[in-house]
């Protein structure tokens, strides 16, 4: 890149134009299919253009971007299951990491000049800014085990806390829709770029992954305010206590205790929530709110004035979602997404709800117990059904030159 | 499956090769930098210094595959199954043991040999042994043994080659084309016969011939929905005939009463299409991208059960797509040696892996019904065809 002033606000068509094309691989690989040769992102400086959309988050970093990122408003979450070889993982996760490099700077694949051939990129995303799209990547249960085979010679790197969330009452879990061996969660504010990249990492999966789920989320606030959910409510108003750097450390980072690769990770546990619309929006403002134990415009917690203020449990009632929440005595940092899904042609019922997220650095300690605790007592249970399921241990931030699990895989 | 052109090309689902934007801002990447070399060149200097320790290799092979295949003629003769089964799979073996060698060297001979091995290895999977058939195909096999022995390397520039390939894929072209009348006119005769379960029979074996050329029959505007339409494709459902229409008389209805128009237009309209195909003028470009259409058909209409809505014949179908996508590969061999042997290799070897996996899927020599098939059986073929059809839009590389 020539200069500074040249950069700000540089569109995708501009980074096409300063590009040059290198690295004409032919795509050998194990299974063999398209290859990612020399993905080199233009400068990693944040571009100021006028367009808030052509902010960048930087992949590279001590943590992986897309945890602490104040949230996107849109996510794609995808699971893959690995169909081949260690070989082939490896190859998988470089070939990844230098798009999710490559997109989250605004870039696209450079198409070769044989017209002949399908174009590299999709290229929905041409003329489209970086929208501070961001791509986390976490590991399941399975990639280190399968049917209790150490498929790739990990299994040792394990982490501490990484299981399958247990069996919880009520639960209505869908395996197809649940857990795998990678998920890949990719935050955009823009959802056609959000798109682009999850549409991308599954076409470099052929021959070495295979996906199992997509989901995709929207959320929406003003800027500095805690979004609402489909139930009107302000969700992830407790964030607001640990989003300082201690605080991070003490609530999202794994460290002490953990395998190398995963100091600096986070555990990230998914539930899909199906919400009963209909139902919700039957009941009188005052269930509602004793169901959060909040008051529905204002977010304060019941006999308090503003949505930051101290919340005091004995004021609500017992069963009330703030109040479990507050009684397990556990902070997570939550970065969950609203859906919505087909119409139930039966009953005519919007499917619709939450893709809960949430990033902790010892989930049975933060997590477990609080899901426990809700499923058994908490009022909204009236109101949701949990069909989904996932845990999955982020790993640490990579420099720039590595690839995402390289600690892990070549540990 | 008839498709109008626009929804073929929202239907492609293709991975390609993925060339990645290298910024101007010149950081150096020696792994981009050695990869950016072309295989092409190193590679075929390496097949020639080879070509003469491969082809002592290629003799030997040769000789052990030519006594594997004698027993099995004599055990043909002597009607002794067992012997046929296991000598089936020793000649299937005795040839992937060296058949790479021979796809470098001898493309054209190594087409041949692996349009009658592979049968004679399906063979081995069946409970009833056909020996009439394995007689004649067991014979060719020897013949195309003793022409690798005989042969010369080939040689020829890669447009030469490419010609070459043209013609030999256009021989294979007319051969399904007339393979499709006369079996249709067994299928016809049963239907006008009002004959169901012979109907049943001869239908998915005369379909076969279609799907294998399925998108040359594309190009001849109306002929394929004529043949090929179902229910949801056709224009006006009260003119809905072809294949599909009988499908639907002999699985749903149960009944062939009124057939008869539709079947003697379906025989005409299959001996317009053999007679069209005889003055086809074929180019490289349209073959290759004809291999991947057949491919892409596969993976939209037969992988999801909608072609052959009401015999569940699918996988039949399917299976007849991936052949004919195959025929196009074996006949550019020697081209993808001349550019790119890696590809090649890479082909064979996901072709192989596909084949398997459908095999897997028949009972007697016969695919089973689509419905059979759990979500995770259809789910790896599907998977394992992505990869095949990725590999498969690279093959224009060499155009």
């Amino acid at each position: 890149m020539e200069s500074n002033e040249k950069k700000q606000g540089m569109s995708r068509l501009d980074f096409l134009k300063m590009s040059a094309v290198a690295g004409v691989s032919l795509a050998i690989g194990g299974a063999g299919v398209a290859a990612i040769e020399n993905a080199i992102s233009p400068s990693k400086t944040e571009a100021a253009g006028k367009d808030p959309k052509d902010e960048q988050i930087q992949l590279y970093g001590v943590h992986q971007p897309g945890i602490i990122t104040p949230q996107q408003t849109y996510m794609y979450l995808a699971s893959f299951r690995m169909t081949s070889d260690k070989a082939s993982v490896v190859r998988l996760f470089r070939d990844w990491t230098k798009f999710a490099d490559l997109s989250m700077s605004g870039g696209t694949m450079r198409t070769g000049d044989n017209p002949l051939l399908p174009p590299s990129d999709t290229g929905e995303t041409l003329d489209l800014p970086a929208s501070r799209l961001t791509v986390t990547f976490g590991f399941g249960p399975t990639f280190f085990r399968l049917d209790g085979k150490d498929r790739f010679g990990i299994a040792n790197q394990l982490p501490s806390y990484l299981k399958d969330i247990p069996r919880m009452p009520r639960e209505n879990l869908d395996p197809l829709q649940s857990g795998g061996d990678v998920c890949v969660q990719v935050c955009a504010d823009d959802q056609q770029v959000a798109f682009h990249a999850v549409r991308n990492f599954i076409r470099l999966s052929t021959g070495y992954a295979s996906v199992n789920w997509m989901q995709e989320g929207f959320i929406s606030g003003r800027p500095g305010q805690t979004p609402r959910n489909l139930f009107g409510f302000k969700d992830g108003t407790a964030n607001n206590l640990h989003q300082t750097p201690a605080g991070y450390d003490s609530v999202v980072w794994a460290g002490d205790g953990e395998p190398a690769w995963m100091q600096g990770g986070s555990y990230m546990a998914y539930r899909k929530i199906r919400m009963l619309l209909e139902v919700w929006d039957r009941s009188s403002l005052s269930d509602q709110q004793d169901t959060f134990g909040r008051h529905k415009e204002s977010g304060a917690a019941y006999g308090k004035k503003g949505e930051f203020d101290t919340v005091d449990a004995a004021q609500m009632p017992n069963t009330a979602h703030v109040r479990l929440a507050k009684e397990s005595k556990q902070m997570i940092h939550r970065r969950g997404y609203s859906y919505t899904d087909a119409v139930d042609p039966r009953t005519g019922n919007v499917n619709a709800g939450l893709l809960f997220v949430s990033y902790q650095r010892n989930p049975e300690e933060q997590f477990i117990p609080m899901l426990k605790l809700m499923q058994s007592k908490d009022k909204l249970n009236e109101y949701t059904s949990h069909i989904a399921s996932g845990m999955f241990a982020c790993p640490s931030g990579i420099r720039e030159g590595e690839y995402i699990g390289q600690k892990l895989l070549e540990s | 499956m008839f498709k109008g052109k626009s929804k073929l090309v929202s239907g492609i689902i293709a991975t390609s090769l993925l060339l990645l934007v290298l910024s101007a801002c010149g950081k150096d990447n020696n792994e981009g930098a050695a990869a950016a070399t072309s295989p092409a060149s190193s590679s075929a200097a390496s097949t020639t210094d080879a070509s003469s320790e491969g082809n002592s290799a290629i003799q030997e092979g040769t000789s052990k595959l030519q006594d594997e295949t004698s027993k099995l003629q004599e055990a043909v003769k002597n009607k002794d199954a067992a012997e046929v089964k296991r000598l089936g799979k020793s000649v299937n073996d005795a040839w992937l043991a060296y058949e790479n060698s021979v796809r470098q060297l001898f493309p054209l001979e190594y087409t041949e040999i692996e349009k009658y091995v592979m049968p004679i290895f399906s063979a081995s999977a069946f409970d009833k042994v056909d020996f009439e058939a394995l007689t004649g195909t067991a014979a060719k096999l020897q013949d195309a043994l003793t022409a690798l022995k005989n042969a010369k390397p080939t040689t020829g520039t890669t447009s030469e080659l490419l010609t070459k390939a043209v013609a030999n894929y256009k021989v294979y072209v007319q051969e399904q084309a007339d393979g499709l009348v006369s079996h249709t006119k067994l299928f016809v005769d049963a239907v006008k016969a009002g004959n169901i379960e012979e109907a049943k029979s001869l239908y998915s074996k005369a379909r076969v011939y279609f799907e294998t050329i399925e998108p040359i029959a594309e190009s001849f505007g109306d002929l394929d929905p004529r043949i090929d339409a179902r229910l949801a494709d056709a224009e006006d459902p009260n003119t809905w005939g072809g294949f599909h229409r009988i499908e639907k008389a002999l699985w749903v209805d149960n009944n062939l009463q009124g057939m008869d128009v539709y079947a003697d237009q379906l025989l005409k309209d299959t001996q317009e299409l053999s007679e069209k195909i005889k003055s086809i003028e074929l180019e490289p470009k349209t073959v290759v991208a004809g291999a991947i259409e057949l491919l892409n058909e596969a993976a939209t209409s037969k992988i999801t059960g909608e072609e052959e809505l009401y015999s569940h014949t699918d996988l039949v179908d399917f299976a007849a797509n991936v052949s004919g996508s195959k025929s196009v590969y074996l006949s550019i061999i020697p081209a993808l040696n001349e550019k790119n042997p890696e590809l090649g290799a890479q082909l064979d070897k996901q072709f192989q892996q596909l084949e398997q996996t459908l095999l897997g899927h028949q009972e007697n020599g016969q695919y089973i019904s689509y419905d059979k098939l759990t979500t995770e059986q259809i789910r790896k073929i599907s998977d394992e065809l992505s990869v095949l059809s990725s590999l498969m839009t690279q093959t224009a590389s060499i155009l």
